[in-house]
């Protein structure tokens, strides 16, 4: 009779094999994270431009992204570029590039939020001082976008950490992939490892993302 | 201050390119035979013999076809025969793990050289790939629980049937029983997952891959083992790809003489159906099907 | 006594879309002046204070300071701005910054001067309104009154030449309002040129060296602080006076 289910997790190199998936769930979420930020930035800081033009280009692109389900974006990225234009990108560049497009467009959306929502008074209180608009932005302005942003952009993190599980569909191994690989190689002897192995896997996202919100604790105290 | 406002164009101008290109890329992908953009992107035998390495599409969870053991390396019927192939070619094999959907895409647009993960034979499939001679036959089972058996297909009038989205199934059903209700997923696991919870009655795909399971999973039963017609599995090259797709087929010709398939068939698949199946009804040797 | 004219306003004209909010204003102050602008609201007397530092720009007519024009948008209107402080009615501190960043900011990111310099200022001028011990505290910390006050030592760090206020005790509490108002009599004292913007009536009366009234857009009187406050000359300020007096019900 099958035994436990547990015994999957210290078969060979199964849990080793399950901290390389997570670290390939990191490493793509977080070097997108980590250029979406600047990006988003700049491009909030371009939505809210007066040239109705620029603005109208903004908005087409964020509701694009918006609208169009990630499984499509990675699939035209990876897929698509090389059946139109045979250029051949790497899945996880791929996964990179589509995942920073995304955050780009919707940190760009926060920080539009967060520039509106600063009183007009701040930036006469600026102008009277004498501050042209670079030193307004970057001194007055800015600063105080930066710590309105930060639960939100624990939030978006979080977001596209659990959302990276799609790039298995073009051929990452990431954690939910080994998961359900072991799952599956033991399904004849382990037919109930899946609880074993989804409740370790749940774990390490779970450790995965709690240093992410603690930091934003830490700076959202800091800066109160 | 000028220096802000056009960084911020450039910005502009860089995001629209990339929409622009994202927008082409969408068309591009999405017109059927235009090879053309695919063209060149495809290993030639000689190419791949030179790099040292051959590059695989295999399943990578769905035992014992392509898997994945404790150890991390990649098992089954389609990968020892993998194996080989890049034994007898004198290189590497690295192994890409697919989806039942992704198949022909990989194969398509020469992210791989070659697909192993029971890839059935199908008219609409050999427009956008070329296959190679079979080295499997199989056709469609549908399991169920044993508490309401599916023994045949009018008794899921009214039923819900689990497919996994890109299988055969999924075209027969769709095809010759439009009545029927289809509940679809991306994956095995979750499909499984679906039945074992209720969520659909039944679940159909290849005869082999539910027998198996319903060896492993007591309270279900392979009510349906030949449905449909007997469909081939063969390996897959990117359309064009004459080179190494004749070398596959005079492989496949010269294994026959060894009973190579036999061999697969006793290494990875007898352990697990052991007395239920019978390997001459699943393996076909030699690429020739005997009926 | 030096009579140069510090800031000079001619003709001066401003529309937001249809509505005429300044109607032709021509207007000299002298410096180390202090004057008081009243009149009743929305007659224009934010928007007036507004067009003589550029945030506004005027629709027609010139403002000069010091004899060069100031008009938004322009090159010089920062170094322009350097000369003018504001305090506005909002105080809007920079929330993220506490009282002494506040105040040293703009001495240092704009005049750059060093940060020992500017905190050495800025001591001085805290000391003087007596909030120095407030140095490192955020401005959600402090009361309306010291908020205004720190505002307008931010304001003076910038050595300007001319201050203007607008109605900056508005939105205090009765008990602050003095505390902020003594503190522009100091400035006054001093001999700093002053454009008021204001509803206090004693203190007007009390800092003033003119009181320009200012109705529906056009300056109707212009006199010294006895005379407009006892004996007005135009009907309209008077009727404007009456709505701050009230006859006792008690005889």
């Amino acid at each position: 009779m099958a035994g436990s289910g547990i015994n999957v997790l210290f078969m060979g190199k199964n849990f080793l094999r399950l901290l390389e998936g997570l670290w390939v769930t990191m490493r793509i979420s977080l070097v997108s994270v980590v250029l979406s930020i600047p990006l988003g930035i700049l491009f909030g800081m371009f939505l809210t431009l007066k040239n109705p033009l620029s603005r109208a280009l903004g908005r087409v692109y964020l509701e694009c992204i918006r609208i169009m389900p990630q499984l499509v974006l990675l699939f035209i990225a990876y897929f698509g570029v090389t059946r139109a234009f045979g250029w051949n990108l790497s899945a996880e560049l791929s996964a990179v590039i589509v995942f920073t497009l995304w955050g780009t467009a919707e940190m760009g959306d926060l920080v539009r939020g967060a520039l509106v929502s600063i009183p007009a008074h701040q930036y006469d209180s600026a102008a009277a001082l004498g501050m042209n608009r670079g030193q307004t932005f970057l001194w007055v302005i800015l600063p105080q976008t930066l710590r309105r942003l930060v639960p939100l952009t624990i939030n978006l993190t979080t977001r596209m950490i659990k959302t990276t599980s799609l790039v298995v569909l073009i051929g990452i191994t990431e954690v939910l992939k080994v998961g359900k690989q072991i799952i599956d190689a033991n399904r004849f002897d382990y037919p109930t490892a899946a609880l074993w192995v989804y409740g370790v896997i749940f774990l390490l996202y779970f450790l995965a993302c709690w240093p992410i919100s603690s930091l934003a604790k830490k700076l959202e105290q800091r800066w109160r | 201050m000028k220096k802000r406002p056009f960084i911020l164009k450039l910005t502009a101008l860089a995001a629209a390119a990339l929409l622009a290109l994202g927008a082409l890329a969408g068309c591009g992908g999405k017109t059927e035979g235009t090879s053309a953009g695919a063209a060149a992107s495809f290993r030639t035998l000689d190419e791949i013999k030179q790099s040292g390495k051959i590059i695989i599409g295999v399943f990578s969870d769905k035992a014992p076809f392509g898997y994945v053991d404790e150890n991390g390396e990649y098992q089954g019927y389609d990968v020892y025969f993998a194996q080989r192939i890049a034994k007898d070619l004198g290189v590497e094999a690295e192994f890409v793990s697919t989806d039942p959907a992704s198949r022909v895409e990989y194969a398509a647009t020469g992210k791989v050289d070659l697909i192993l993960a029971n890839f059935t034979v199908t008219e609409e499939r050999a427009k956008q790939v070329d296959f190679a001679l079979p080295y499997m036959k199989v056709m469609l089972g549908v399991v169920s629980p044993d508490s309401a058996v599916v023994t045949s297909v009018e008794d899921l009038a009214g039923k819900t049937l689990i497919v996994v989205k890109g299988t055969t199934a999924e075209t027969y059903f769709e095809k010759n029983h439009p009545d029927v209700t289809l509940q679809k997923y991306d994956e095995y696991a979750d499909a499984y997952n679906a039945l074992l919870d209720g969520r659909g009655d039944a679940f159909s795909t290849d005869n082999t891959e539910v027998l198996a399971w319903a060896l492993s999973n007591p309270g279900f039963t392979v009510g349906i083992d030949a449905l449909g017609n007997a469909d081939t599995i063969a390996p897959a090259v990117q359309k064009g790809n004459t080179t190494l797709l004749e070398w596959i087929n005079a492989e496949i010709e010269a294994l026959g003489a060894e009973n190579f398939f036999h061999a697969d068939y006793a290494e990875t698949l007898a352990p697990v159906y052991g007395e239920a199946a019978d390997p001459d009804a699943l393996v076909v040797e030699g690429g020739v099907v005997e009926n | 006594m030096e009579e140069t004219i510090q800031l000079q306003v001619s003709g001066l004209i401003k529309k937001f879309g249809e509505d005429t909010v300044l109607n032709g204003i021509d207007l000299s102050v002298r410096q180390g002046e202090v004057v008081v602008v009243l009149g009743p609201s929305g007659c224009g007397k934010s928007t007036l204070l507004r067009c003589m530092n550029g945030l506004e720009t005027p629709t027609a007519g010139t403002i000069l300071l010091d004899g060069e024009p100031i008009s938004a948008g322009d090159r010089n209107i920062t170094r322009q701005r350097q000369k003018i402080g504001m305090v506005f009615q909002s105080y809007d501190l920079f929330p993220h910054k506490t009282i002494l960043d506040n105040v040293t900011l703009a001495p240092r990111k704009v005049l750059k001067r060093p940060k020992a310099e500017a905190e050495a200022d800025a001591q001085r001028l805290l000391e003087r309104v007596g909030l120095w011990e407030k140095r490192n505290a955020y401005p959600r910390e402090l009361s309306g009154g010291q908020k205004q006050r720190v505002a307008i030592v931010r304001a003076l760090c910038m050595n300007p030449e001319v201050m203007l206020f607008d109605e900056v005790t508005a939105a205090l509490d009765p008990e602050m309002v003095r505390e902020v108002l003594d503190v522009m009599l100091e400035l006054a004292r001093q001999g700093m040129t002053m454009v008021i913007v204001t509803h206090e009536m004693r203190f007007a009366r009390a800092i003033a060296d003119r009181v320009v009234f200012l109705d529906g857009g056009v300056i109707v009187e212009q006199s010294p602080p006895e005379i407009f406050f006892t004996n007005p000359r135009t009907q309209r300020a008077r009727d404007f006076l009456q709505t701050f007096t009230y006859e006792n019900r008690r005889p």
